[in-house]
């Protein structure tokens, strides 16, 4: 994202009508970057770009090597394959997050970017629903079922457990899709080695404080 | 969405004889309380009506089939996979689709191999899939709760939506309570087992949108 806020779309096609055709649709929604080939696609993607659209068969580097420095230089973004042969499994292994088939429909292209940028936002709400969580973990260690079948302060608690477990499936999209399951919960793996204050506030459940005692 | 998942057999008449398809159901107890047979009898309940058992495991792939055959005819390659995160290579299991995962701190490799052993299953008309992971304590060992957490979340999700049976043990003796409270908080339903006097093994089952049942014993199984 850049600081006027729109998403930024990095398209990654040797093919010039082409992604000229994805930059025409997606231009009023997101800001669009263009690269011509698998090394300038390197040279533009930062973490600043939110989803790189990357053609399978480019010059100078293919999309999977392009998908693998992403990868190892840690570059926080979203990648889709797009690509003209159905894809196998190894699209999955070589770690995309989606992949698109050539030539796209206008709306699914839309689609998979949106699914990917709420994935991308979903950890904020992922870390809010385990603290929210791990509370309720700990105020079962203190109080009965009972005491706590009568504390507002506890069903407000669940009620917003409840909330924000909503707001992450939405975030999560479709678990049904291979591609999508594997890539939630690489995001979730790569959550966790860039988070070092995992340690929440889990402790904390001083509003239940002289509720039903 | 698929049929109700049959569990008759396993408990005691009048108890627990079907699970709904997605639900994601973990057995809770101490150590050496049972909890993983009682997971494998769960996993090879529908074996024989043809549902396919895919099971994540932290032992190696051959003692769980050794295990799994108590309860088993024979296991047929077609309808039997398992996510070996032991490191051992798992060669030797000519009649088993072994996906092995270096670690079972590699969730990634695990999510990838569930779904390498899913398109399996369903390239063979398997649509009813029991899930095993075993075991969540050991994840717990190489990750922290969170991420943890966060995995099951992911991978119960995904077994929900797809209409599969997750069944999952979980050592509530060796991780603090909260965590344990925090964790099981994930699953639709808990199977809690503890051991009382006599040396009878109990279970009680919590969740399903039901009070949590009376104890109950757990009859020996006839392996």
């Amino acid at each position: 994202m850049t600081e006027q806020g729109k998403p930024v779309v990095l398209i990654a096609e040797d093919e010039q009508s082409v992604a000229e055709g994805y930059e025409l649709w997606l231009g009023d929604q997101y800001e669009t970057r263009l690269a011509s080939d698998g090394q300038e696609a390197l040279d533009i993607v930062d973490d600043t770009v939110d989803v790189v659209l990357l053609d399978r068969m480019m010059p100078e580097r293919s999309g999977k090597e392009v998908l693998r420095i992403i990868r190892e230089e840690g570059i926080d973004c979203r990648v889709a394959m797009v690509t003209a042969v159905e894809p196998d499994f190894d699209v999955i292994e070589m770690g995309f997050d989606a992949y698109i088939t050539k030539p796209p429909e206008r709306q699914e292209l839309f689609d998979t970017i949106d699914q990917l940028l709420n994935r991308a936002t979903v950890s904020d709400a992922f870390q809010t629903y385990y603290s929210l969580m791990a509370r309720k973990g700990v105020i079962q260690t203190q109080k009965t079922d009972a005491e706590l079948a009568d504390n507002e302060d506890y069903q407000e608690l669940l009620d917003r457990i409840e909330t924000m477990r909503e707001t992450v499936n939405d975030g999560l999209g479709d678990m049904e899709s291979e591609i999508g399951f594997v890539s939630a919960v690489r995001e979730v793996e790569g959550e966790m080695d860039s988070d070092d204050d995992t340690e929440l506030d889990a402790t904390d459940d001083s509003d239940l404080e002289g509720g039903t005692q | 969405m698929n049929d109700p998942y049959d569990v008759s057999g396993v408990f005691p008449d009048g108890t627990l004889t079907e699970l709904p398809a997605g639900t994601n159901v973990a057995i809770v107890g101490p150590s050496m309380i049972g909890k993983r047979k009682l997971a494998l009898r769960l996993l090879a309940a529908g074996y024989e009506t043809g549902d396919g058992i895919l099971c994540i495991t932290t032992d190696s792939a051959k003692t769980v089939c050794e295990d799994l055959e108590a309860y088993v005819d024979t296991l047929d390659r077609n309808r039997i996979g398992v996510v070996d995160t032991s490191g051992s290579d798992g060669q030797d299991l000519l009649d088993v689709t072994i996906e092995t995962v270096s670690s079972p701190s590699d969730l990634t490799g695990i999510s990838i191999g569930t779904s390498k052993l899913f398109k399996h299953f369903e390239s063979r008309g398997i649509s009813d899939i029991r899930y095993g992971l075993i075991s969540v304590s050991t994840l717990l060992q190489y990750l922290d709760s969170q991420t943890v957490f966060q995995f099951l979340h992911v991978y119960t999700k995904r077994i929900g939506d797809t209409g599969g049976l997750g069944i999952y043990t979980l050592n509530n003796a060796s991780h603090d309570p909260q965590v344990i409270n925090t964790i099981t908080g994930e699953f639709d339903a808990l199977i809690e087992l503890q051991e009382v006097e006599s040396g009878d093994v109990e279970f009680r089952v919590r969740g399903l949108d039901q009070r949590a049942t009376a104890w109950n014993t757990l009859p020996p199984a006839d392996d």
